[in-house]
């Protein structure tokens, strides 16, 4: 290289940094240009998500973003009413029961279609979507939810039969549009194929899927012939932004519209006080539980169970490390269940009564395992539930495991304790089952292996009269507040955030969010 | 030198292969399977051993590891099992985000960090050494997650300069390299500090030697000494750290990713362990070890065209 070279190679770089510069501010004025512009067309919702999707089939559906996903493009046979939780007609018009309360009739809408043109809807498809999820070859999560199910019929293209081999007064829950009751098309699953159907949804939903970028975003566009009439926006896209923080910035930027999944106090507590955003919250269908083993002594013993409810100041874990943003547990049920009661056995702070019924009970010392997955905020819950627990006298070992080990030893059920919360829609068998009744005994989630309360449980599934099937939930709440297996420690709230911009939202309490309803102002 | 090329390149292959093998025992080994992952909350024994016998994951672990070998041979890695795409496929899809961050970086890293080092040098002793040594040892001490969202709350929220998403699905280039900018810096600028302290002992040595203080002696202009004499000498070693640097960044990348919502490699095969995503994991660590292979061995061959003595050796 001689001198010129190095001359010009300077002179080169000078150029290139120049350059960079110079394209760095037209990017920059263009970028900003084309935000602008995009905002203006105001047809596309963006709403953020925490994490990515990753399988949409409702037989082998589950988290809440791949839930929010399908509730766009999926419909039911019924659906719980946004804002009430009441049960309503989706694509049955209407239902019977039999007498016997053993025959269900569902009445299908005329005229509805499948996206993408795979042709109407018919009894069939309702057939063969609830008979995947019973087939074993399926290995659905759901399976269980419809055991009982003898057989789904379809006598003609407009009704569907499901005929059960005991009455269960719970089935309405069972088929409304969520999880095993969204209705996937025959015909599209036989054709994309089995496993590829999972990213590439068929429905009769208001909104199409359009695109998933894996890690960044999922599209979706409006079903102009949706049966309830077209949505009022063009598009939906769910935006992948993992910290809160960001997306709280996102938000008041007017980059997003929507924060879906907010959970952050702090950030909570900063949106609330920001300009033109508006906060919505309501009371989740879920608790989350302080789950303990009765089956390893000493938590064998009620009074050890009780010295532990007691003994936890759920109160002060409230207000002071969640802010005030989650609501006292009462029991597994939150006030979003039609079923819900605050006449149960309740457990104020109360350490001295603690010390008194540990004592009572003659247990020495005795080290209380606290086990949690390594997600927040469980895996901080558990330092000052453990500091509370020190206070009167039980020692604690704090064992926060990662999501996969974590279910891995829940599974096995040889853990002392576990914190867990059932998420699901306001069917009271969802936590009551799942906590407590014996078909759960681990890998199930009743690792407390309570066994008393299945009695009331098949009362409750046989009896056809709404309020004393209610009067006899009430009675299994009291009955397990009062053996305390599981210690609420408490309601879980879910909080939305929006823009200015966005209208009509209706918050639910399933943990997802539906945008069916919302229109975009400019 | 052709021989010094061939034995890079199966080196290469050497490591490539003790990555993925080292990677197919270790995710095995933590605890937690596929199968209990998919099936959930109310999944039965029976249930997650069908599931697992589908999956191939009761078969003795180093039959499963001939099979995966056997299989990634001929070009099939398996497929994901929480999303059923081919796993390759996937992880094909997340690799230009993270080139384009990484890159990006690297650009970013070169442009600041190696003037910067050249300048304090030059200028060892004086207030300026001391501000560049100080501002790079910030840049070491401070996790990058940290500045990334402190530059966040900086440049997209108090003074709105970039977007706070660092990607965008638009077609237009110049929106996506809007929001590649402020990842892009992040990385680069904590990447830049190592780039501008190597330079500087580089050049130090380098401007020590016998033939800096002779040509000195005989009056060629200063500027000419450190461009010409120095600063191509002393760039040897930091090229060959460029390399590493890239790896390390693809490492950084994976917390740039999570703070800046952007999609890419790190963050995909973060998901996958977690999901117990075993093939989806193998085929991301085999796309990523190929990556910092590849761009080491071309360094390692191009540092041997530069530089004869290494060829020897």
């Amino acid at each position: 290289m001689d001198r010129g070279e190095i001359r010009l190679s300077r002179r080169a770089a000078a150029g290139v940094v120049a350059r960079t510069l110079a394209g760095g501010a037209i990017a920059l004025a263009v970028g900003l240009g084309a935000m602008s512009a995009a905002s203006a067309d105001g047809g596309t919702l963006r709403v953020r998500f925490g994490s990515d999707i990753g399988n949409l089939d409702p037989a082998r559906i589950f988290q809440v973003e791949n839930q929010t996903v399908a509730g766009h493009v999926f419909n039911g046979l019924v659906k719980y009413d946004q804002a009430t939780n009441e049960i309503v007609p989706d694509l049955a018009r209407e239902w019977s029961v039999s007498a016997d309360g053993l025959t269900y009739e569902f009445k299908l809408r005329q005229g509805v279609e499948f996206h993408k043109g795979y042709g109407p809807l018919t009894a069939d498809d309702v057939k063969f979507s609830l008979e995947r999820v019973l087939d074993p070859a399926t290995k659905s999560r759901y399976a269980g939810q419809l055991a009982g199910v003898k057989s789904v019929d379809a006598p003609d293209p407009s009704t569907v039969r499901i005929t059960l081999e005991k009455p269960n007064a719970g089935l309405l829950n069972k088929v409304t549009a969520f999880n095993q009751g969204w209705i996937m098309s025959r015909k599209a699953v036989a054709e994309i194929g089995d496993d590829k159907v999972a990213l590439n949804p068929i429905g009769t939903g208001p909104f199409v899927f359009e695109k998933w970028t894996p890690g960044s975003e999922v599209r979706l566009s409006a079903n102009k012939s949706y049966f309830e009439g077209a949505p009022k926006i063009d598009a939906v896209v769910f935006k992948v932004i993992k910290d809160e923080t960001a997306a709280a910035i996102a938000l008041e930027n007017g980059e997003i519209d929507i924060f879906f999944a907010l959970q952050s106090p702090v950030v909570i507590d900063r949106l609330r006080k920001a300009a033109s955003i508006t906060v919505l919250d309501r009371p989740a269908n879920h608790t989350i539980n302080l789950v303990l083993n009765t089956s390893i002594k000493p938590l064998d013993d009620v009074r050890v169970r009780r010295a532990i409810a007691y003994g936890v100041n759920r109160k002060a874990l409230i207000d002071g490390f969640f802010k005030g943003t989650k609501g006292m547990g009462h029991s597994v049920l939150t006030s979003s269940f039609p079923q819900y009661s605050e006449d149960v056995p309740q457990y104020p702070y109360d350490p001295e009564k603690a010390k008194a019924l540990l004592a009572e009970a003659g247990v020495g010392d005795f080290t209380l395992d606290l086990v949690s997955v390594g997600f927040s905020p469980y895996d901080q819950i558990v330092v000052p539930i453990a500091s509370d627990l020190n206070k009167v006298g039980i020692k604690t070992n704090i064992k926060v495991l990662e999501r996969g080990a974590y279910l891995q030893a829940r599974g096995k059920g040889d853990i002392m304790t576990c914190v867990t919360g059932v998420v699901g829609p306001p069917d009271p068998d969802s936590p009551l089952v799942s906590l407590y009744a014996t078909q759960s005994f681990p890998p199930g989630l009743n690792t407390s292996r309570y066994d008393k309360a299945d009695d009331l449980l098949a009362r409750a599934a046989t009896e056809q009269d709404a309020d004393k099937r209610t009067g006899i939930y009430r009675d299994l709440l009291k009955q397990t507040m009062s053996d305390v297996p599981v210690l609420p420690l408490y309601a879980d709230r879910l909080f939305l955030a929006h823009t200015a911009k966005v209208e009509g939202l209706v918050q639910n309490s399933l943990f997802t969010v539906l945008t069916y309803s919302v229109s975009l102002k400019n | 030198m052709l021989r010094y090329v061939a034995r890079r390149l199966l080196l290469m292959f050497v490591t490539v292969a003790g990555m993925v093998t080292v990677v197919f025992f270790l995710i095995r080994a933590i605890p937690g399977d596929p199968a209990t992952y998919m099936l959930g909350d109310y999944a039965t024994t029976e249930a997650v051993a069908a599931l697992r016998a589908q999956l191939g994951l009761d078969r003795p672990v180093h039959e499963q590891y001939l099979g995966f070998m056997r299989r990634a041979f001929s070009g099939d890695l398996g497929s994901s099992v929480v999303t059923g795409q081919p796993a390759f496929a996937e992880v094909l899809e997340s690799l230009p985000w993270s080139a384009a961050l990484a890159l990006a970086g690297i650009v970013v890293a070169v442009v600041v960090g190696v003037p910067l080092g050249v300048v304090s040098a030059v200028r060892q002793g004086t207030w300026v050494d001391m501000a560049v040594m100080l501002g790079a040892l910030a840049g070491i001490s401070f996790p990058v997650f940290w500045v990334g969202l402190a530059s966040i709350l900086l440049l997209a929220h108090e003074v709105r300069i970039f977007p706070a998403l660092g990607a965008s699905s638009s077609a237009d280039p110049w929106v996506q390299l809007h929001h590649l900018a402020l990842p892009a810096l992040v990385l680069g600028l904590s990447v830049a500090a190592y780039i501008a302290r190597l330079t500087r002992s580089a050049m130090l040595e380098v401007l020590g030697q016998d033939y800096v203080r002779v040509a000195r002696a005989m009056g060629i202009p200063e500027r000419r000494i450190v461009f010409r004499l120095a600063l191509r000498n002393a760039l040897i070693p930091v090229l060959a750290v460029i390399g590493v640097t890239f790896a390390w960044s693809l490492g950084s990348a994976i917390l740039v990713e999570a703070v800046f919502s952007r999609p890419g490699l790190g963050s995909m095969v973060l998901k996958a362990v977690f999901a117990r995503d075993y093939q989806l994991v193998q085929a991301g660590v085999l796309v990523l070890a190929c990556a910092v292979v590849l761009v080491n061995t071309t360094l390692d061959i191009v540092y041997g065209l530069v530089d004869p003595r290494v060829r020897v050796g």
